[in-house]
């Protein structure tokens, strides 16, 4: 990702609306027992086109706002996603995934490792009391809709940080894309 | 591949913010309410708050639309929910009722029992109502006691009242009139084939008590004798044959309480209005006397 007062304001501009969208519109909308976490598939998202360093950069602000507006203990919500945008991050340059579906999967696996690492930070900080098993549900419904929302939330990302990508994905499929066996002449055996 | 610089870079950036948030998670939990952090929520949340007012207008709509489809499903799933927990509880309540009822019932029979000048030693069998005639020419029921039980024909049969507590207790209902191994059937003394040998008391004016067919609440003592009866009154079974044979009551069943006394200056004898002790209309427990008690005098049955 080029590093740029641009990009900083593209990232921070989405990370602003997605805090306040989660916070005041999918929060309040239960679905199954469980909620669309829109920041997550954000994070994943600019992790997933940006690298590791811009995703967990993009991780621990994400986190911070969202701490900072919803009062919850400041540092708990960065630490995790610090940690969920560098994986996601690391994952798309280790494996340099070309698959159109991919993101869904991505999205599943880095919103099931923020929901369990969350809990699993929330229990060693302050949880005394009991939990209901009702929380596993809830995680499991949230990771199925996130799931089911990353194709449109990976493409509205990939627009908006394209200017900002040293390496456009579409780009990048399109030159993997095998050569042209029909069509005239001139093309076949090249890679068009 | 990376070199070594980007690789440096990489896992630089990832311990510097790992370390900032556990460092902002440390400073936080570490400061007191009014410390820098804290402030800074607190002046984030202000800052905050008018942007998330109109968001969430913005979005009550869309909130909407999911809160009716999710209360449409969740309303759905309710009214199954409580469909089944009114049939549950109208089950528990039906079966609450009967109990009272039956409750009540076998009540006013042990208070009937306790009443003075019932006979004694009359051995009753308690029964079940398990069917009644559909007509009011021909009043009877039938009980789940049969021979095997001890029961058999012309014996007399007694009910609890509808309210046993305001005195009540109940009386006579009929006698039985067929049986088989395990049922019997009880004519009732509403049906127009039944008399009853009966006595004021304390006047001890005496006659034969008949039905008033189709009032279950009216009886009526004909061939009064022995005496002016007057109103409100008690009238048992008086132990006398009013026909050929062994009566079928012993003395002393109650039967109903003079509800009206008529005398006719061109009628010989007056017409008496019984209202029956025994709740006649919602028999569901009754007792057989399977034996004739220890009364000295017995009455007769049998159409006068």
């Amino acid at each position: 990702m080029i590093v740029s007062p641009g990009s900083f304001l593209r990232v921070g501009i989405l990370l602003l609306l997605a805090v306040m969208l989660q916070l005041s519109g999918l929060s309040q909308l239960s679905i199954l027992g469980g909620h669309v976490d829109v920041l997550v598939l954000v994070v994943a998202a600019v992790s997933y086109y940006g690298g590791s360093v811009a995703g967990c950069a993009t991780g621990f602000a994400a986190g911070f706002l969202l701490d900072l507006a919803s009062g919850a203990t400041m540092g708990v919500s960065s630490l995790v996603l610090t940690a969920v945008g560098y994986g996601v991050g690391r994952f798309r340059e280790v494996r340099d995934p070309s698959h159109g579906l991919l993101p869904v999967a991505v999205a599943a696996a880095a919103t099931g490792g923020f929901v369990v690492a969350f809990a699993a930070v929330s229990f060693m900080l302050d949880v005394g009391a009991s939990v209901s098993p009702l929380v596993i549900r809830d995680a499991i419904v949230t990771t199925l809709l996130n799931a089911l929302l990353a194709l449109p939330v990976f493409t509205g990302v990939r627009r908006l940080l394209r200017p900002a990508l040293k390496v456009d994905p579409l780009e990048l499929r399109r030159r993997r894309r095998p050569p042209r066996e029909t069509g005239p002449l001139g093309l076949r055996g090249l890679e068009v | 591949m990376y070199d070594s610089k980007v690789v440096r870079r990489r896992r630089a950036a990832l311990a510097v913010f790992v370390a900032l948030s556990i460092a902002v998670l440390t400073a936080y939990f570490g400061e007191s309410g009014g410390g820098f952090f804290h402030a800074l929520q607190r002046g984030a949340q202000e800052a905050f708050a008018p942007i998330e007012t109109g968001a969430s207008r913005a979005l009550k709509p869309v909130r909407d639309l999911f809160g009716w489809a999710g209360d449409t499903f969740d309303a759905k799933k309710e009214n199954k929910d409580l469909r089944s927990e009114v049939e549950r509880l109208r089950a528990a309540l039906a079966e609450a009722q009967t109990a009272q009822r039956d409750a009540t019932q076998l009540r006013g029979l042990v208070g009937l029992k306790e009443e003075d000048g019932f006979p004694r030693g009359t051995a009753p069998i308690a029964a079940r109502v398990i069917s009644r005639s559909p007509t009011v020419w021909y009043s009877s029921i039938h009980i789940d006691k049969g021979e095997s039980d001890g029961v058999r024909v012309n014996q007399p049969v007694i009910a609890a009242g509808s309210d046993p507590d305001a005195g009540e207790v109940g009386g006579l209902v009929g006698k039985v009139t067929s049986v088989t191994a395990g049922t019997a059937e009880v004519t009732l003394i509403t049906d127009a084939s039944i008399g009853v040998g009966a006595q004021v008391m304390p006047s001890g004016a005496t006659g034969v008590v008949r039905p008033a067919v189709g009032n279950p609440r009216d009886l009526l003592m004909e061939f009064v004798e022995g005496g002016r009866v007057t109103e409100n009154t008690t009238v048992a079974t008086s132990g006398f044959t009013i026909a050929k044979g062994e009566s079928l009551f012993p003395r002393g069943i109650p039967i109903g309480r003079v509800s009206k006394a008529d005398l006719n200056e061109v009628d010989i004898y007056q017409r008496v209005h019984l209202k029956p002790y025994a709740d006649l209309k919602s028999i569901d427990i009754v007792q057989v006397l399977t034996r004739r008690g220890t009364a000295s005098q017995t009455a007769g049955v049998g159409l006068p």
